[in-house]
């Protein structure tokens, strides 16, 4: 080491660079100036008004059409502005739905429609092409029967997931209760109004909604005003349509003290809570900036607000817990909350509420004050980067009644915010003590939150924000209900009866075909059950056996595509508590962990709930109350993934050897509905267990 | 400091047609070895910073695989001046974001911030060059971080890329993936670590692109106060055990006293000794070790069958083909999106749509630095045979041997070409991506001014020829996705 430094020691040193201490941080230059372009507005002779907002940096050019008519109120066909938004695409007079996709991939462009806005962006130099394709839709959109029944059963689908969706529940019951059922954010789709909805109905409402008058056009990109007005003149001067649908909303609902509200979740681990409430004020109110920045130092921001740093990292109760303030023009509100383990529920509607209590208390620190509105600031300078952002200001100027300079200036706007003007917002639309307490949960959360209710009587709703039936107490034992059951089943016979009759049962053999979505061929699933104790079922896929199991009384195991397994101790144990043609005849007696809970409407009709335990999971057993015959078993089963709920529904019970079986059995699984329908059982037959092997 | 500036403009070419606009920028290198880009677009008052380091996990050793992509984690932990955490909420509570990514080649940072805030962006990037904490604190909790992530990737068929380039490069790191074998991350010591970050988070090997609202004069100046003050060569070393070492070990390795030498003015160290160290240390440069091309040439076509926790089987097929600069790449792509990109491509209409064999078809052209694979894949319909699939892939690639492409199709896939181009350029992060890459990996930033045309001068009868030359029916890795077996975990690995 030393003999090199000794010999480089003839080398000068040459100053490569001069000081720097960098443990001082730079410090911001004075904020940029915002330079939004003025867009240029024109109207058309049928109505139309025209945003433009110019920009050559890319060759691309967008138009966006949004229908101006007021929200409707739905009634009984709830759902239908939805319903009909996710069909504007499905074909034209003039072109299918193929014809559309292929033409839209052809040119590397897009094409989308929703329930009020029809938008396309594409190259400019495809621009002709893609206005021709866009126009039609506006104009043209047919409606096939075909795929009008496609998308309805898409969204029968989906509101049978809902009940499995706390997410989903959360936002019904939010909306039920801000919001009357006279009022358009008030109403939720179900199955009743879904019934309701057709092909007529879908039509009638985009004849109505999709009309000129009132519509506005936004142009963004490679074009200039010249040419944007021959393109519109083009493609959108011939189409006509009715006057736009302007109305007065019904107001809000008006909370007084605290309200809690209840979704029952069976078998939940975690409560949704969301505490909210109806917020009177529109974007274009003076105080709108001010309100958002206080809804970011709560909870709305990214990092470091306050219901963040006090519900997740000082007590841990949870991974996330925001705010949000929802403005617009027709009905706004405010929300606060998260997903909350059981054991906290309460105490994380305590913090909530003291939250927003304390924000309305006094002033806010300097520092979180300049966080979020420098995070804000950030936010709104990158999202100027998109071309579309432009135009959305200028349609929001117009729509919100905004003053014109009113993006222009928003940065300064922000910056004079101060301390004050928070304490001012809070006091004004904070509050802690006229909220509706909102919690998709487990019943066994009830007495927790009780308590927070102002009369001491909580609401009680359903997936679809419905008033739910309240349980009620059962009328018979659990035992009682068993044996009403095999009864039932038995067709009346009871006693020695029935022992006859099970006699004569050998062997069952059950076929039942179930559909699979997205999957080319039907899947069938067979069952087996012998006198002798023998089980096996089985689930083939275009002659492929995707799954099998079978128990020989003693033992057994699975097989198919899984992979083959033995059932082990534990799992023997469990399955010898459910042995027989009619298991629930044997529970007193097998171990069987049941327990009959109450009564409960199940799909419309009142329902006998037995709730069975075994190691790995929890089932409840719905019995219709007047046929007393199973309706529906939900399954919550622990798997290495969490917990995995499973529905299966039974209907259209038939006569098979002097019992009654369902031909109907649904499946619903990961927010998928399996339909099954029996394809054949046979009395008597012999059965080889190796077939499930 | 000799800069040497070249303009976009002056190697512009003009496309007629074409809907592209030209990128200008400016760039030159720092005595240090650092490239420097800079793209200057004023329309929106903010700016993306990036540094591409050029390195990915083909520069890693086989025993320490993942270090590339553990050091996208690490090195958020902090430097000198940046408190454990603090570096992203730096940059949240200016009104930025950031993010980074890695891949087998590259590993890539970018902050996007409010343009008054670049000062901050060049610090915290320089400051992350310089002396980021590379300790056991910041492994531990990152290694926990990555293999959280592991876990969440580990999805059903995602092992599919690894067989199959494990296959195809059996003599090259591209063999295993950038997130790497955890057992080696465990098995690391904080040494490792340190020795990685010495080796490839140097000056030479980064280049720093900045795109957006900026002022050029401005921001060299800035660049050259955190980025030229970065040590040259191996006196960068000599800076960060300065900063890291105690005096007594210092001593050992320099022969000479800490005191000798303030980091603040690192270069006027104390007397003519140091200052000749400082001198040869800054003129010898650190070896940065790069793999040599895969020599092994695929000769036979080798099938293999991958038990996965998958209930619809799977069919993957991957060809070699050459590394991203090769003049074939542009008509390797687009060969490879008539056949399968897109819902109207052709493997799609028939495998999916018309003979339902497949719920899912798709082909990726991997373009790397030091090699290629095309590769296709389905994932069966339920019980669907995967020779059935394969007979129809290639009756496919027959075809697309045998006989031109349609015009139609042809247009169709120049178009897509064209509107993805122009997409990608749209934001100032894609452009300072892009013109990063381009100077790495593709002979040059001005690529992103010349590229689309290299696309669009491909030509049907070139289609053909690629498709001949490179998708050889006899020299293919042919991989089978079935699910699980009993005992399938064993055997699951190495069949052939």
């Amino acid at each position: 080491m030393k003999n090199y430094i000794l010999t480089l020691g003839l080398i000068l040193p040459t100053v490569l660079f001069g000081q720097i201490d960098r443990s001082i941080r730079p410090e911001a230059a004075p904020a940029p100036t915002i330079n939004i372009k003025n867009s240029e507005v024109f109207t058309t002779a049928n109505g139309i008004t025209v945003i433009l907002s110019e920009n050559h940096r890319l060759p691309r050019v967008s138009f966006n059409l949004s229908m101006g008519a007021t929200p409707r109120v739905e009634g009984d066909k709830a759902g239908l502005s939805g319903v009909a938004g996710s069909l504007i695409m499905s074909g034209t007079a003039n072109h299918s739905k193929d014809e559309l996709d292929n033409a839209i991939d052809y040119m590397g462009a897009s094409l989308r429609a929703s329930s009020t806005n029809v938008s396309m962006s594409c190259l400019t130099k495809h621009m002709d092409k893609g206005l021709d394709l866009m126009s039609d839709v506006v104009m043209n959109a047919n409606f096939p029967q075909s795929e009008v029944d496609r998308i309805i059963s898409q969204n029968e689908d989906n509101l049978l997931a809902t009940k499995s969706q706390e997410a989903e529940m959360s936002g019904n019951a939010r909306a039920v209760a801000n919001f009357p059922s006279t009022h358009p954010y008030g109403e939720v789709m179900t199955q009743a109004t879904l019934e309701n909805i057709d092909r007529a109905s879908i039509v009638q409402y985009f004849k109505e909604t999709f009309t000129p008058n009132g519509s506005y056009l936004v142009v963004v990109g490679d074009i200039t005003l010249e040419q944007a007005k021959a393109a519109v003149e083009k493609n959108f001067s011939s189409w006509s349509g009715g006057e736009v649908y302007k109305a007065e909303l019904e107001s809000a609902n008006n909370i007084k003290g605290n309200r809690v509200v209840f979704v029952n979740k069976a078998g939940a681990d975690q409560s949704v809570i969301s505490i909210t409430y109806p917020l009177d004020i529109t974007p274009s109110h003076e105080d709108y900036l001010k309100l958002k920045v206080l809804d970011g130092i709560l909870g709305g921001g990214v990092f470091g607000n306050r219901l963040m740093q006090n519900l997740r990292e000082d007590k841990g109760y949870t991974y996330g817990c925001r705010s949000r303030a929802r403005v617009d023009n027709y009905g706004s509100s405010f929300s606060a909350g998260g997903n909350f383990r059981n054991d906290v529920t309460d105490s994380a509607i305590v913090e909530i509420l003291l939250e927003l209590e304390r924000i309305t208390e006094g002033l806010v620190e300097d520092e979180e004050l300049s966080m979020t509105k420098s995070s804000m600031a950030g936010s709104f300078a990158r999202s100027l980067e998109r071309p579309s952002t432009v135009a959305r200001f200028a349609l929001n100027i117009i729509r919100n009644e905004l003053p014109k300079d009113y993006y222009q200036t928003y940065l300064k706007q922000l910056e004079a915010v101060t301390k004050e003007d928070i304490l001012m917002v809070a006091q004004k639309y904070m509050t802690g003590s006229n909220c509706n307490i909102v919690v998709v949960g487990n019943e066994e959360v009830i007495d927790r939150i009780t308590k927070f209710d102002s009369d001491g009587k909580i609401e009680k709703l359903d997936a679809f924000g419905n008033e739910a039936s309240e349980k009620m107490e059962a009328d018979i034992t659990a035992d009682q209900l068993l044996e009403k059951y095999s009864t039932a089943m038995a067709m009346g016979a009871t006693g020695k009866d029935l022992k006859k009759k099970l006699k004569k049962m050998k062997s069952h053999v059950t076929v039942i075909e179930m559909k699979i979505p997205q999957a080319p061929g039907p899947a069938l699933a067979t069952t087996v059950w012998t006198s002798k104790g023998a089980e096996g079922s089985k689930m083939e896929m275009m002659g492929m056996t995707m799954q099998s199991s079978y128990f020989d009384g003693k033992q057994g195991g699975s097989g198919g595509q899984g992979g083959a397994k033995i059932m082990t101790e534990e799992e023997i144990v469990e399955k010898k508590k459910s042995y027989g043609l009619i298991p629930e005849m044997n529970y007193a007696e097998s171990g069987m962990d049941y327990e009959l809970t109450g009564i409960e409407m199940y799909d419309g009709k009142p329902c006998y709930v037995l709730k069975l335990k075994e190691a790995k999971k929890v089932t409840f057993e719905y019995f219709d109350k007047e046929t007393s015959l199973k309706t529906a078993s939900v399954i919550m089963a622990e798997t290495d993934q969490g917990t995995q709920e499973v529905t299966y529904t039974y209907a259209d019970y038939k006569e098979y050897g002097g019992f009654l079986f369902p031909d109907t059995m649904n499946l619903f699984v990961s927010g998928m509905q399996l339909p099954g329908k029996v394809k054949s059982r046979k009395i008597n037959e012999k059965v080889d267990l190796n077939d499930f092997k | 400091m000799k800069n040497l500036i070249i303009t976009g403009l002056l190697a512009s070419i003009s496309f007629a047609g074409l809907s592209q606009r030209e990128i200008e920028y400016v760039e030159y290198d720092l005595d240090n070895g650092i490239h420097v880009i800079l793209h200057e677009e004023t329309s929106t008052p903010i700016v993306a910073v990036s540094v591409l380091y050029h390195v990915g996990s083909k520069n890693e050793k086989d025993e320490r695989t993942g270090f590339a992509h553990f050091f996208e984690h690490l090195l958020f932990e902090g430097s000198e001046n940046i408190e454990r955490g603090e570096y992203s909420e730096l940059v949240e509570k200016n009104g930025g974001t950031l993010n980074a990514n890695t891949s087998w080649d590259r590993t890539f940072y970018y902050e996007i911030l409010p343009s008054n805030q670049l000062e901050l962006g060049l610090w915290l990037e320089s400051e992350r060059l310089l002396h980021a904490k590379v300790d056991n604190t910041g492994i531990e909790t990152q290694r926990s971080v990555v293999k959280e992530e592991k876990r969440q990737r580990d999805t059903p068929y995602s092992s599919f890329i690894e067989e199959m380039f494990s296959r195809m490069y059996p003599d090259h790191p591209y063999r295993w993936m950038p997130i790497g074998s955890m057992e080696h991350l465990d098995a690391a010591e904080e040494k490792d670590y340190v020795d990685f970050y010495r080796t490839f988070y140097v000056p030479a090997n980064a280049t720093l692109t900045i795109a957006g609202d900026i002022d050029i004069e401005e921001t060299k100046k800035w660049i050259n106060k955190y980025f030229n003050s970065i040590p040259k060569g191996q006196a960068l070393n000599l800076y960060r055990d300065l900063e890291t070492l105690e005096e007594e070990a210092f001593v050992e390795i320099y022969g000479m006293s800490k005191e000798r030498f303030d980091a603040n003015d690192f270069s006027n160290p104390d007397g003519k000794l140091a200052g000749a160290l400082l001198n040869k240390l800054s003129n010898s440069p650190i070896r940065i070790p790069r793999p040599t091309e895969p020599q092994v040439k695929l000769s036979e076509v080798k099938t293999a069958v991958v038990h996965d926790n998958i209930q619809l089987p799977a069919l993957f097929m991957g060809y070699q083909t050459p590394s991203q600069t090769h003049e074939d790449m542009y008509a390797l792509q687009m060969m490879n999106d008539v056949l399968a990109g897109g819902a109207s491509s052709r493997i799609n209409k028939s495998l999916v749509e018309q003979k339902q064999m497949a719920v899912q078809a798709f082909a990726f052209a991997f373009g790397l630095e030091q090699a290629g694979v095309a590769l296709f894949g389905a994932i069966g319909s339920a019980g669907q045979e995967l020779d059935a699939i394969q007979s129809e892939f290639d009756l496919q690639i027959k075809m697309i041997q045998d006989e031109l492409i349609s015009q139609e199709e042809f247009e169709k896939v120049r178009n897509q070409y064209e509107n993805d181009f122009v997409s990608s350029n749209a934001t100032i992060a894609g452009i300072a991506e892009n013109l990063a890459d381009n100077h790495v990996y593709n002979g040059g930033a001005e690529k992103i001014n010349t590229e689309l045309a290299k696309y669009l001068d491909v030509t049907r009868e070139d289609i053909q020829r690629v498709a001949k030359k490179y998708l050889t029916q006899d020299a293919r890795i042919v991989l089978h996705y079935l699910p699980m077996e009993e005992g399938a975990e064993e055997s699951e690995n190495g069949q052939n």
